[in-house]
């Protein structure tokens, strides 16, 4: 048993040399990146300093451009929003910014999807694990997912976990990546008839799902809502919290009832709802796919926003 | 407590630090209470069930062995099975009939009396109670003797590596090892522990990772072309497989570590060329469980054709009731009788047919392998759907094959589906055709076996889903 522990206390010991070693190239390849998500998230977590923050999922990216919001207010403005990302992303990430730099307007695009019960919301944070050696106040947010992330954190290789095909496309391919405009990445397509008919399908099927499914609400969702709410108002930020025209208006819901209530508690914080706008609504023409407006419906909404906006 | 978690490996380290720490006389209480602690951890009142059949089997043998009357000893036997499958059929089927007795009743326009319950079924329930049966059908033919000793006996159905999932031990297999001295060995914990890790590969960068292209299409079999279903079905085979042979690896490598020899679950099934030779190869432990005492006692191949054919058909049938309520399962288990049966059926017409049309063998060994792939494949259909509807939409919609599958939600994902494959099919047919070389893991060289380890932990580490959840073969 002797001869085991010695040869497993050296295993553990090339094991760890080579983890750091391992860790060390990766986290080097990803920090390069120039182009693509993870170097908007980068951008996000340790460089944005602009006066209107963004916050929200791929729908923010797509759907927000900073150009028409900058040139509106007079103030410099960066989406900051992540592809497949919920509630619990955007209150880490606003943590993290919110250290380095409080901006004067918040807006954040919601989908009321978000505050169905299931873990892969939690999940999906792993999207920050390569930044929480540089901001330890993420790692309370991994911990949503597991109780043990932070001992996984321990290993230098396990941030990266799952990222090697994308890193290895945003270095290889960086020439076919669109630069994005300040975090704004907008869908320059339109559907064909093909996609508008898979899309109507698709719409068929999760409107029938809605209305039969009552799926429960996660409450550590709300919580985390209310933190990202709290942190606005205490720091004295209007925030406009935002649910982004839809190609089908939304079936209504305890979760939208929900938030709205939550939203009318704190003062600086206003609600504004597009699911239910016929310039919208069953407009395929301004829509991407499914869940995304196309460039001129971005920028159509973007403008529609501004007049919300100054109006409240 | 699932094997793909943090908790296990703390578990299974302290555990096993335990075992060899612990003077011989009293590992067996100690991996009897890790065993409970373990079965606990899902959910923990279902002891209960366990204690009850354990209290009733354990019995059972004793008098079993102590009467000579036979009658008396049918009766023993009968007392175990009822109790044991009485268990198994209320909590795994109880809902299932009853709303087939309602729809049978609605036809009369009756109504159905009988409640429908909010049970939650016992994890690993169909795994221990057929291990269970197991013991007392061996007791009753006179090739076990009775276990006298409470605690080993409630270790052979308990035994955390296998409780949950398999593989479905004999009593002869390992209940004398129960009383053996294991004292440490270096083969058996280095050898077990790489099987863990291959387990786990397979759990984490095989099945897990396929299972978030899978469960996209199946989950929205309406919307989606035959490309598409196409290639979540050929996945889907793929994950099942990592999936249940990645668990048995764990149980059986953990298991090795402390010097238990379990049986062999799985020998890379997908290389076999007929139905047959393919459930010779899959879930070893309860094909051959089926084969002993289902089979045989029917009457096994020793009859009639059409007989024989009945028995296979019945024990088919069976097996997909056996993993699940579901009709879905059933379909799952007939057709599989229907592939097995038909392929006796040509056997004679196919043995040596690479001389007749004077091709190569290795060819026609290939051609084969493909089309037992393919039907087991198309099999799989109805073991993944969540319902016949849900089964027949995917085969309806497998016929738009024309157009470009869908790619998932992250093409990334889908890159790394395919290295994850590309991985698996290099190394298990390496295993299949070249047993004796490339032999890394176990290589003379200290530099390339240790090398060939690490890079396996790292590829876990960096192409590993650590959020997969639980092993397809728990619900069973």
């Amino acid at each position: 048993m002797l001869i085991f522990l010695k040869r497993l206390a050296l295993f553990i010991l090339v094991l760890v040399a080579i983890d750091q070693l391992l860790g060390f190239g990766l986290r080097q390849i990803y920090f390069s990146q120039t182009k693509g998500q993870y170097a908007q998230i980068n951008q996000a977590v340790n460089k944005v300093e602009a006066d209107i923050l963004v916050f929200g999922s791929s729908r923010a990216i797509r759907h927000y451009d900073p150009a028409i919001l900058s040139a509106a207010f007079g103030k410099s403005c960066y989406n900051v929003g992540c592809d497949a990302q919920q509630i619990p992303y955007y209150t880490a990430l606003q943590d993290v910014i919110f250290r380095r730099k409080k901006p004067s307007m918040v807006i954040l695009d919601i989908n009321t999807w978000e505050f169905i019960e299931g873990s892969s919301k939690y999940e999906k944070l792993s999207i920050l694990l390569p930044h929480c050696r540089q901001h330890p106040e993420l790692i309370p947010y991994q911990e949503l997912s597991s109780p043990y992330e932070r001992w996984k954190l321990f290993s230098q290789v396990y941030p990266y976990n799952s990222t090697l095909f994308i890193s290895a496309n945003n270095i290889l391919l960086a020439n076919k990546i669109a630069k994005d405009e300040n975090g704004y990445n907008p869908l320059r397509k339109h559907m064909t008839p093909d996609e508008v008919e898979y899309t109507q399908k698709l719409l068929n099927q999760s409107q029938k799902d809605d209305a039969e499914k009552k799926p429960p609400t996660d409450t550590v969702a709300f919580r985390l809502l209310h933190q990202f709410l709290n942190n606005c108002t205490q720091n004295g930020i209007p925030t406009y919290v935002v649910i982004s025209p839809k190609l089908a208006p939304e079936i209504p819901n305890v979760r939208k009832d929900q938030l709205i209530e939550i939203v009318k508690q704190y003062k600086n914080v206003k609600f504004l709802d597009f699911t239910k706008n016929d310039r919208y609504n069953n407009h395929f023409e301004k829509f991407a796919d499914i869940f995304h407006l196309n460039k001129e419906g971005a920028e159509e909404f973007s403008h529609e926003l501004v007049d919300s906006l100054r109006t409240r | 407590m699932i094997f793909n978690s943090i908790s296990f490996v703390l578990f299974y380290i302290i555990v096993t630090a335990l075992y060899f720490l612990l003077p011989h006389r009293f590992r067996w209480l100690m991996l009897l209470i890790a065993s409970c602690y373990f079965y606990m951890a899902f959910v923990p009142i279902y002891i209960l069930i366990l204690g009850f059949t354990i209290v009733i089997d354990y019995y059972a043998g004793i008098y079993l062995e102590a009467t000579k009357d036979l009658k008396k000893r049918k009766q023993l036997l009968l007392c175990s099975l009822v109790a044991n499958i009485g268990v198994l059929v209320f909590f795994k089927y109880y809902n299932f009939l009853n709303t087939n007795l309602s729809a049978v009743l609605h036809n009369f326009s009756a109504q159905n009396p009988l409640p429908y319950l909010s049970i939650l079924l016992p994890i690993g329930l169909s795994f221990h109670t057929f291990q269970a049966m197991s013991y007392t059908i061996e007791v009753y033919r006179g090739n076990q003797k009775a276990e006298k000793h409470f605690g080993i006996y409630s270790l052979y159905v308990m035994f955390y590596p296998q409780l949950v999932a398999g593989p479905i031990e004999r009593p002869q297999n390992i209940l004398h090892q129960m009383h053996e001295e294991h004292p440490f060995d270096y083969t058996n914990m280095v050898e077990g522990l790489k099987q863990m890790l291959w387990g786990l590969f397979k759990k984490l960068v095989v099945a897990d990772r396929l299972s978030i292209y899978v469960n996209s299409i199946f989950d929205h079999a309406e919307i989606h072309n035959g490309s598409s279903i196409a290639i979540a079905c050929f996945f889907f085979a793929i994950q099942i497989y990592c999936d249940f042979s990645g668990y048995s690896d764990i149980a059986i490598g953990s298991a090795r570590t402390m010097g238990f020899d379990l049986m062999t679950n799985f020998r890379r099934p997908y290389f076999a060329k007929s139905i047959n030779e393919f459930w010779s190869r899959w879930h070893i432990s309860l094909s051959t469980w089926f084969r002993d005492y289902l089979y045989i006692p029917l009457g096994g191949n020793r009859v009639p054709k059409w007989k024989q054919y009945r028995n296979l058909f019945i024990v088919f049938l069976v097996s997909g009731i056996w993993h699940g309520a579901n009709n879905t399962f059933i379909i799952w288990g007939a057709l599989h009788a229907v592939f097995t049966i038909i392929g006796l059926v040509i056997t004679p017409f196919t043995k040596d047919v690479h001389l007749k049309i004077g091709v190569p063998k290795p060819l026609v060994d290939g051609v084969r392998l493909l089309v037992n792939l393919t039907i087991v494949t198309f099999a799989w259909i109805f073991f993944r759907a969540t319902s016949l509807d849900n089964a027949f939409t995917l085969i309806k919609n497998l016929k738009t094959f024309g157009k470009a599958p869908f790619l998932g939600d992250s093409v990334s994902n889908f890159g790394h589906c395919a290295l994850a494959i590309v991985l698996l099919l290099v190394i298990e047919y390496k295993m299949e055709y070249l047993p004796n070389q490339f032999n890394f893991f176990r290589h003379p060289n200290m530099v390339v076996r240790w090398g060939s380890i690490v890079t396996m932990l790292f590829a876990l580490l960096l192409l590993g889903v650590f959020n997969g959840g639980q092993f397809i073969y728990f619900q069973f």
